[in-house]
């Protein structure tokens, strides 16, 4: 025995040698398959990749390996797919659909839709024409038009499956959000916050297409879909909450739009989303608490009922939408493993709440606040300071933190199981915000606000951080000079990925937030990154550039291509110009 | 409530605009001429059509048109002063559609490509007065092309 243990102690660590290389290294994380099939990776909008080749070691030897221009000038939002050796793309307005052949080289294109798409939605949409992806299920991509369609094709052949209509342009409602398939039901919703639509989400039939109901935001229990029988807010006591918390009949024009991302609990069979802003800007046209805007919504995909909702921010004075995604994981809460949903709300405040019940665990600040003090956990609302209420009667109220772009914005977080750490694109500004009475006229904008911006504490407009969500502390932060406006990926790998706003690409590492890695993509990223495995079994990184989102209508003259549209250098960011234009182009980086 | 309030005092606003509509001629703004922006086919430019702006030049009506402009949401996609967000800058000298009176008007009237049409919401005179308006944002030379840092 004491004989043959050296003998092992020798024989392991040649057997590691021999079996070391690039390739084989720790194996990728079980159930990885090396595709990337909806959003946010999987249902829980986790946005981790469990693939491993790329890891903090090699990161920094990353290379372009791939390029195409999409043809379109436009933020870039939304991220690709890849599924079956196939990469799936979804371009801003006018909504092309590419897809490339990953088994060839130059990776050449199988197919290419050209949907005949209104441009009077390009007018419609308040915060640039972008398209935040498409869905696969059953053989079918699934994704939205600008113009309120929803489309499937046939993921092979690229023919249309069917095409829905559930959003009307005229009356203010757009779908730039990216759909989300639950079993047999594709769940949209409409746009428009800032021209007085009423909210809603719709379920339409996988196979034909065919809407199957439609769940509003705000209106009576019926058309919320609260059924006496099945809806239990943790918070709320009564009936007809999404009615009375509005005057008369400002919730017919009340907001509460849905057009960010959505997720789904498969064991509760529950499809989680928020609600963006009351309608208008101006909250004394609207008292109340003005359910169920800003909120975040639990509902079954088969037939809409609402299972409970929660009102991240009552009576909302700021525009603090709360459409950001609701990321679904177990994190162990004072000793106890729960079963939580995340949520980073546009209002400053990380909410970790149990998933089942909408109980409100954690609420704590990511960015500086000062709109609120704190959420008071017993009763799940916000102590506001009343020194940053605003309103038409109260003139320029100054210094409200975070500003209406939210701590952050549609950007959206990963996470990654091993580092148990939330991946975070965060704004670091601050607003004035002076409402004033606007009226409604159908077609048009429903605002009533000037709400100029500032830098934050520190000067830098964003940062990219690691966020505890357990215990509501930020980990560690890599200050950026623009708003972090793309989105996160995280990798089993141990590195993290994000763009900025003035064009660079980066890797960093997960557990310490070294940046490793960078690259200048051409234009500014809005887009999210994707990780996925090609044919010869290599780990890529995917992500677009395209500079665009609400930063394309604030930052002055970024603009390039249209002689008849020369703007002013905005006061807050008035050197972007410096670093990038628009564009639109896929890249793929690998090894 | 207060939005049927809003409508019903630009109703009222819209009604004065009409009563008293001002055809004298303030002093004359220092803009350039619209330069005609469409290639000609055949060299001959279409002849001027009966569009013409009735209250061009006019300081009074371009501040009614500023009103209007607030009061109809514009603001909410040109933003204040016309400087661009969704919709483009109507104040940089520079015009997509063409900058002579009757190209302003048809675009407000007919809408296009985003733009909504205002033309069955708002009266002729209402109209003339954005125009009015937006004329009178124009600087007195192009807009400087290059920017330096």
């Amino acid at each position: 025995m004491t004989q043959s243990r050296p003998l092992f102690r020798l024989v392991v660590p040649i057997i590691l040698l021999v079996g070391c290389g690039p390739t084989a290294s720790k194996p990728a994380a079980p159930g990885e398959d090396g595709q990337w099939t909806m959003p946010g990776k999987d249902f829980g909008a986790t946005r981790f990749s469990g693939l491993t080749q790329i890891t903090a070691a090699n990161a920094g030897k990353l290379r372009a390996v791939w390029s195409f221009s999409t043809g379109v000038l436009g933020g870039h939002e939304g991220q690709p797919l890849v599924v079956n050796n196939t990469m799936y793309v979804v371009t801003p307005y006018p909504n092309v659909v590419y897809a490339f052949d990953l088994t060839q080289e130059g990776y050449p294109l199988k197919w290419k839709y050209r949907p005949n798409v209104n441009p009077a939605a390009i007018g419609i949409a308040c915060c640039d024409v972008v398209n935040r992806g498409a869905f696969y299920a059953d053989g079918k991509i699934v994704f939205n038009l600008l113009d309120g369609h929803t489309v499937a094709l046939d993921a092979a052949t690229g023919q249309e499956v069917w095409k829905t209509k559930v959003a009307d342009v005229n009356k203010g409602e757009t779908t730039p959000m990216a759909p989300l398939v639950a079993k047999d039901r594709v769940i949209v919703g409409t746009a428009g916050g800032e021209y007085g639509v009423r909210g809603w989400v719709k379920g339409l039939d996988l196979k034909t297409g065919e809407i199957v109901w439609t769940g509003y935001n705000i209106g009576s229990d019926e058309e919320v879909l609260a059924k006496p029988e099945s809806f239990k807010p943790f918070y709320d006591q009564g009936t007809e909450l999404a009615l009375n918390s509005w005057p008369k009949d400002a919730w017919k024009n009340g907001g509460a739009p849905v057009w960010g991302w959505l997720s789904y609990d498969p064991e509760l069979d529950l499809v989680y989303y928020g609600t963006g802003n009351p309608a208008p800007w101006n909250t004394e046209q609207r008292p109340g608490d003005n359910r169920w805007a800003t909120s975040v919504m639990a509902r079954n995909p088969g037939d809409g009922a609402l299972r409970w909702a929660y009102q991240f921010t009552p009576a909302d004075n700021w525009d603090f939408d709360s459409t950001q995604e609701m990321i679904l994981t177990e994190l162990t809460i004072q000793g106890q493993p729960r079963k939580v949903l995340v949520h980073f709300d546009k209002n400053g405040f990380m909410y970790t709440m149990d998933r089942a019940t909408g109980e409100v665990l954690v609420a704590e600040a990511y960015v500086p606040v000062n709109w609120a003090k704190r959420v008071d956990l017993k009763t799940g609302r916000p102590e506001v300071d009343p020194a940053k209420l605003t309103g038409a009667s109260r003139g320029n109220i100054t210094d409200i933190c975070p500003t209406l772009e939210g701590g952050k914005n549609q950007q959206p977080a990963a996470f990654s199981p091993r580092t148990r750490l939330f991946y975070v694109p965060t704004n670091n500004m601050c607003m004035d915000y002076a409402a004033a009475n606007v009226s409604f006229v159908v077609g048009t904008p429903y605002i009533g606000a000037t709400v100029p911006y500032k830098a934050g504490e520190g000067g830098n407009l964003g940062a990219f951080i690691a966020f505890d969500a357990a215990a509501g502390k930020r980990v560690w932060e890599v200050k950026e000079k623009y708003p972090v406006w793309g989105g996160a990926l995280a990798t089993e790998g141990g590195v993290v990925f994000y763009g900025t706003l003035d064009g660079w690409f980066k890797a960093a590492d997960a557990g310490t937030g070294t940046v490793l890695w960078k690259f200048k993509v051409g234009s500014g990223v809005v887009g999210n990154p994707i990780s996925f495995l090609g044919p010869d079994g290599k780990q890529y990184i995917a992500v677009y550039a395209g500079f665009g989102g609400d930063w394309f209508l604030l930052s002055g003259d970024v603009k390039s291509d249209d002689p008849a549209d020369v703007r002013p250098a905005a006061g807050f960011m008035p050197d972007i110009a410096r670093h990038t234009s628009q564009g639109g182009i896929v890249w793929i980086f690998g090894q | 409530m207060r939005s049927i309030q809003m409508l019903a005092s630009t109703t009222a606003v819209l009604a004065l605009l009409a009563a008293t509509a001002d055809l004298a001629t303030a002093q004359q703004a220092a803009a350039p001429p619209a330069r005609y922006e469409h290639i000609p086919a055949g060299g001959n430019p279409p002849p001027a059509g009966p569009l013409r702006n009735p209250h061009k030049g006019s300081a009074q009506a371009a501040d009614e048109g500023g009103k209007l402009f607030g009061a109809f949401n514009c603001d909410g996609c040109h933003a204040g002063g016309a400087v661009g967000a969704v919709g483009p800058s109507l104040a940089d000298g520079r015009w997509r559609y063409g900058g002579a009176d009757g190209e302003i008007y048809q675009s407000v009237f007919y809408g296009g490509r985003g733009m909504p049409a205002f033309g069955g919401l708002l009266p002729a005179e209402s109209i003339w007065r954005l125009v009015t308006y937006l004329q009178s944002l124009q600087p007195a030379k192009d807009t400087i092309s290059t920017v330096t840092w």
